[in-house]
């Protein structure tokens, strides 16, 4: 107990250097398994995250001892749940506890397996992510197994229906099939964030491989996710697997060749799918932040507390994006400000100078108010960027109006006319008789 | 001895200079009357001063109070542009342009004053004292108006009449810090500046009214009042006959100039050329411009034929060239309709029907007997007497005097409010009856026996004799009767004046932003909930907060709790608030929609449930329903109701009960127990046991209760994470 | 018809021309100085309907000044015409005061008002 306490202690001064703002990469993470044996079937997988850095702590998942928190403080920056069959979490660690650590910005890796628990799928459920319910189902693809020389039950199925983004998997596409066995998922379809990173075939279906059909399959086709990621709106990021055996050795070694396709590859996709995955769920891609928002009128310097109608701006923001050691300048041409009082009365896409600065320059409208810069930036894969300022705008004050206007020179002419007129009139009344 | 002090006390009398004549001593009298009548103004309308706390009351005042602070801080270039970004979030609010500046710079121009004498008083003081201080003026306006129409004693009787008439009072005692208490003052400056003015044809006076309408026209909307019933009162003169020069000169005069200076107002603008509700004046001003015309004509030509064909020929191109033009002005647009405020006067219905906002103001409902009764007291029936005494005595100025009565009665009897506006009518109308009959009796008291010398001069024949006879026995009971008149109007005004006193101090001296009622001894016990709830709102949240609450409090939660609002007092845009209604009368889902889509971070409701205070939210309810009604049809006010009857207990419709400010009103109130004798959930302000106890909000949660469950605050959630 | 009201037309005129000629001279100046006034305001009320009515503001206080000036002069000459029962105890210093006064917070309101 005592020796736990002083590593904590001596792990303090790296608690402040391994996760923040300045560093979003996570650095430790805590790994829960049913046994120990998925530390060596698995050694693959967290080699290749040990090689990138991340400092992992191995516990079962009923340690009495395992904590996420101490005092209020976090005292890891990311989770990785390989325990499918868990019934209750050891230590003060709970499903509540692991939300609530989601919520505060701290990445999760669930992989659910074909006897998952109750608890990892009332976890992925509150992810937005619904299991099949039946205990004992798992995803049968008879047209898109994976080949083997044992004729098996089809349950090993090789996908290569992924996400489209290079965000999440990386630049180089990954030409070998994904090898899965495992339980499949839907999405649940009032959840906005949930995305499908690798989905089934159309053919694919979920149901107990051992016993016979009885009613249609409640999951079907491709809305069957194999692995999901979720974006939270605090940019924490999750990543739910409907199978442990992907990450293992052993998939990660062997050939793979899909049913109906004549290549056959020597190596399965899944290293490279985890690995790259792995990088985006820790934040060391696709991770953005905007810095100095500001505006200012034409030809001044300093921020106005307040503009005027049909006066000239000018608008900045500057974005940087996270390599996995340093802030590098994030290049994209779709990047828009809104100029929004209730809707946009302005909406202009900012150009940028390369070096991450975003920016234009606009006439405020016509329209008085309380507007708001407004910087939504939500790209598949990003983390998403929502800024706002807010500065009124007022109308023109009672000497900025137009003067002198040569239409109303009449006008002018006869008021004055009238006093000249005024003055003669007086002169003649009080000197004639 | 004795010897000696008998001549001392022979000498012992006044000396020469201080005996005063008679007139110089009725002068002493009348200023004496009037400089207690000017102190018993000020000092009747300080009962809440004296109670609670030198406060503002109400909403309004609020405002008028935020911007009068502006203003000493920010000077009056900065005042007359600003633009608030703090009010009607996100739209905000020109004040400069929208507000009638009489007030705030009347009180600023004391509160300054008071500076320049080294007497550093605060604002909120000055303001809380305006209006009396007002009503003092008043008071010696009235004086001299009843004393210009009739003479100076029925001056001083209006003069005290005025200084405690309820209706007046209701609307200036100390702290209520609104434009009525300074237009009141303005209107009767006008109307007797303008009467003086027809009375003595001096240009000078005329400017003067011109003057005193360029401040009713900063102090009030009011001033829509003058400017159609003094060009009635020009119409009425004409149709009877009493066109004069003097007349012309008045009336041309003020229109013209007055009409300028009033044009100086943003708020007001063109108004004065555009307006349907202005055009009355002009009307008559050409009218009268004929008029001249043809009377100068007349005393022109000697022959009275031919002026009689020319009179023809004028009268008939006026009568088309007018018509003709308003015929135009109205049919283009150009002269804009009569507004739904003024036409809600002429048809008391039309308000209920057509805009829900007017109609949910409690002072805009037409008045009841009670009302009358309340606030005139013994005038109520001292006005007719007091209109046949003018039309004994028709001249312009009783004229003017028994139309400014007529009307302001009607309309009166219209809306409550304009109890007001008729109160100097029906004091000066009932000072010359009061003044009148006490006249008349103290002569008949006064009066030395005639019938003895006529009996002496004249030869005694029998019917002499018996008439003789019968005057001398009925001298003295007529002079008996005389006295017991005299000793029953004695009665009668203090009766009136207890009855004031009376109600000022019932009534109308309530700050309604502090609540007093009797606890279970008698002792009286204060509710200050109001003033904490927006104190906490001041310190407790961010200072870009956006508080939304419905409408009746926005001023008080910027002024007090210095916080943005989404809809005020203002209520100029009704789709704003019908926003904010149609959030209240939704389920929480989708009022939480709404609320994201205008920035709301805080919500705030009014409960009277555990005090038994009736104007909270959940009896404005129903007009919140109306108006989000009135613009987004999918809020039905019958999904609220059950058989046609509001409740709010098991019985209360479905919708009704699980809306936002159900939910928010009677939140964990279903485990209080507010009565001895009740079950928990007993609401003491509509009197019956709630119908849903076992609230749970999903979207926001409590911020702040207020000790007696008055204020309730509740903070608008961020969306999930996750989802 | 026609005759006897273009007849009776003429007689008019005639008779209101030697009526009028019959006025003193000051009141003949002032009526002048109204007309001055009110051909100034019809010819702005011309240029207005031809150009529009912007800016409203001054154009209503170029018309008003001259409506203002003419109805003051109006005035001024009620209350100095000696013909008039009603003004016989009205100093014509006054009246002229008064008219003074009138016409300096005219013409203030108007340079304000002008824009």
């Amino acid at each position: 107990m005592s020796k736990l306490i002083f590593v904590f202690l001596a792990f303090i001064p790296l608690l402040c250097t391994s996760f923040s703002p300045e560093r979003p990469s996570d650095r430790r993470v805590l790994v829960l398994l049913d046994d120990f044996a998925v530390k060596s079937s698995h050694s693959l997988f967290f080699n290749s995250l040990k090689s990138r850095g991340f400092d992992l702590h191995f516990h079962l998942a009923d340690d009495p001892k395992i904590a996420l928190q101490r005092y209020g403080q976090y005292l890891y920056d990311a989770l990785i749940l390989f325990s499918p069959t868990i019934e209750r979490f050891g230590g003060s660690v709970d499903a509540a506890a692991i939300l609530d650590f989601v919520d505060s910005g701290h990445d999760l890796i669930v992989a659910a397996d074909s006897n998952a628990s109750d608890l990892i799928r009332e976890i992925a459920v509150e992810c937005g992510v619904d299991f099949d319910e039946d205990p004992a189902s798992m995803v049968v693809d008879h047209s898109g197994y994976a080949v083997s020389a044992t004729e098996g039950d089809h349950t090993l199925i090789a996908s290569d229906d992924f996400i489209k983004s290079d965000v999440i998997l990386g630049s180089k596409k990954i030409e070998a099939p994904v090898l899965f066995q495992g339980i499949g998922h839907s999405l649940n379809p009032t959840n906005s964030l949930v995305l499908k990173a690798l989905s089934a075939s159309p053919s694919a279906f979920s149901a107990n491989p051992k016993s016979k059909l009885t009613s249609p399959p409640s999951l079907t086709g491709s809305s069957i996710s194999f692995v999901s990621v979720i974006q939270a709106r605090n940019n924490a990021r999750i990543l739910i697997s409907g199978s442990l055996s992907m990450f293992s050795n052993r998939f990660f070694r062997s050939g793979v060749q899909k049913a109906g396709s004549p290549t056959k590859h020597e190596k399965s996709g899944n290293e490279q799918f985890f690995t790259e995955l792995s990088k985006w769920v820790f934040h060391e891609r696709g991770h953005l932040k905007a810095v100095h928002m500001q505006h200012h009128k034409v030809g001044e310097a300093n921020e106005p507390a307040i503009y005027r109608i049909n006066d000239d701006l000018e608008f900045s923001v500057e974005i940087f994006e996270w390599s996995g050691t340093s802030w590098e300048p994030y290049v994209a041409d779709d990047v828009q400000v809104q100029f929004y009082m209730m809707s946009p009365y302005v909406l202009k896409t900012l150009s940028t100078n390369g070096k991450g600065r975003y920016f234009t320059s606009f006439k405020v409208p016509d329209v008085y108010g309380v507007f708001q810069f407004k910087v939504e930036y939500e790209k598949l894969g990003y983390t998403s960027l929502s800024l706002s300022k807010q500065i009124p705008v007022r109308p023109f004050r009672h000497n900025e109006y137009e003067r002198f206007i040569p239409a109303a020179y009449p006008y002018y002419g006869a008021a004055f006319s009238m006093m000249a007129g005024f003055f003669i009139f007086t002169a003649v009344h009080l000197y004639s008789k | 001895m004795a010897q000696d002090l008998k001549p001392s006390i022979s000498s012992f009398s006044l000396p020469k200079t201080l005996k005063l004549k008679t007139k110089q001593q009725e002068l002493l009298i009348r200023v004496a009357t009037l400089a207690l009548i000017y102190i018993l103004a000020f000092i009747t309308r300080l009962f809440s001063v004296l109670r609670y706390e030198s406060m503002i009351h109400e909403f309004d005042p609020y405002f008028n109070y935020r911007t009068t602070l502006f203003l000493t801080r920010n000077g009056f270039a900065e005042f007359w542009n600003w633009f608030d970004s703090e009010s009607w979030y996100p739209l905000g609010r020109i004040i400069g342009g929208t507000l009638y500046p009489g007030l705030m710079l009347t009180a600023a121009a004391i509160h300054s004053l008071l500076r320049f004498l080294r007497l550093f008083v605060h604002i909120r003081e000055v303001c809380v004292l305006t209006a009396p201080f007002f009503a003092s003026n008043t008071t010696l306006v009235a004086y001299f108006f009843a004393k210009e129409v009739w003479d100076s004693g029925a001056g001083i009787v209006a003069a005290a009449l005025i200084a405690i008439c309820p209706g007046y009072i209701s609307r200036s005692v100390a702290g209520s810090y609104d434009n009525e208490g300074v237009a009141i003052f303005a209107l009767l400056l006008t109307f007797y500046l303008f009467v003086k003015a027809v009375n003595t044809g001096s240009l000078a006076w005329a400017l003067g009214s011109a003057f005193g309408y360029f401040y009713m026209v900063s102090a009030w909307g009011g001033y829509v009042f003058i400017i159609n019933l003094v060009p009635l009162y020009v119409l009425v003169l004409l149709v009877t006959g009493r066109y004069s020069l003097r007349l012309y000169v008045a009336y041309n005069c003020m229109y013209v100039l007055g009409m300028l200076l009033a044009m100086q107002i943003r708020f007001v603008g063109f108004q004065h050329v555009q307006s349907g509700e202005h055009m009355a004046a002009m009307g008559v001003f050409f009218l009268l411009q004929v008029f001249f015309f043809l009377d100068w004509v007349r005393h022109l030509l000697s022959d009275t034929k031919l002026f009689q064909a020319f009179l023809k020929i004028t009268v008939t191109t006026a009568v088309t060239v007018g018509a003709v033009a308003l015929g135009l002005g109205m049919a283009s647009g150009y002269i804009s309709p009569w507004t739904g405020r003024f036409y809600s006067l002429l048809d008391p219905t039309y308000a209920k029907d057509h805009i829900p906002i007017i109609a949910s103001v409690s002072e805009h409902q037409p008045t009841a007997w009670s009302s009358f009764m309340f606030d005139f007291h013994i005038l109520l029936f001292l006005f007719p007497a007091g209109l046949y005494f003018c039309f004994k005595r028709l001249s312009d100025a009783t004229i003017f005097l028994v139309m400014y009565g007529l009307t302001s009665m009607y309309f009166a009897g219209v809306m409550v409010r304009l109890i007001l506006v008729a109160t100097p009518a029906v004091c000066l109308i009932s000072a010359i009856a009061v003044s009148a009959t006490v006249k008349n009796l103290t002569r008949v008291v006064r009066a030395k026996s005639p019938a003895v010398q006529s009996g002496s001069t004249k030869g005694t024949s029998s019917a002499k004799g018996s008439s003789k006879g019968v005057i001398d026995n009925s001298q003295p009971f007529q002079r008996n009767g005389a006295i017991v008149l005299l000793l029953g109007a004695f009665y009668l005004l203090s009766r009136y004046a207890i009855h004031c006193t009376w109600v000022t101090s019932e009534a109308y001296s309530s700050p309604s932003i502090v609540l007093a009622a009797r606890g279970a001894h008698g002792q009286r016990v204060i509710f200050d909930d109001y003033r904490e709830a927006y104190f906490w709102l001041r310190q407790n949240t961010p200072p870009d907060a956006k508080v939304m609450s419905w409408w009746d409090y926005g001023y008080q939660i910027t002024a007090m709790g210095n916080r943005t609002v989404i809809v005020d007092n203002n209520t100029w845009n009704n789709t704003h608030i019908a926003t904010v209604g149609r959030a209240m009368s939704s389920y929480e889902d989708e009022a939480y929609e709404i609320m994201r889509s205008l920035d709301v971070d805080y919500v705030l409701v009014v409960f009277g449930g555990v005090t038994g205070y009736s104007s909270d939210d959940i009896n404005k309810f129903l007009w919140m329903v109306r108006i989000g009604g009135g613009v987004f049809p999918v809020i039905k006010e019958p999904d609220y109701l059950v058989n046609g009857e509001y409740r709010v207990d098991k019985g209360a419709a479905p919708k009704m009960l699980n809306c936002l400010m159900y939910k928010l009103s009677y939140y964990r109130f279903g485990e209080l127990t507010t009565e001895y004798g009740r079950p928990p959930g007993y609401d003491r302000a509509r009197g019956v046991e709630i119908g849903n106890k076992d609230i749970k909000l999903e979207y926001l949660e409590e911020a702040l209760t207020t000790q007696n469950w008055i204020v309730r605050i509740y903070k608008v959630k961020p969306p999930k994470n996750r989802w | 018809m026609a005759r006897s009201s273009s007849k009776d037309a003429q007689d008019l005129f005639r008779a209101l021309w030697s009526a009028y000629a019959a006025t003193p001279t000051n009141l003949k100046i002032i009526d002048l100085y109204v007309m001055f006034a009110v051909f100034t305001a019809l010819i702005q009320v011309v240029y207005m309907a031809l150009v529009g009515s912007f800016p409203f503001n001054s154009f209503l206080s170029g018309v008003l000044s001259c409506v203002g000036t003419a109805v003051l002069a109006v005035c001024l000459r009620i209350q100095v015409n000696k013909e008039n029962k009603e003004f016989k105890d009205l100093a014509p210093e006054r009246a002229f005061a008064d008219f003074v006064l009138c016409n300096l917070v005219l013409h203030l309101v108007i340079m304000n008002f002008l824009g």
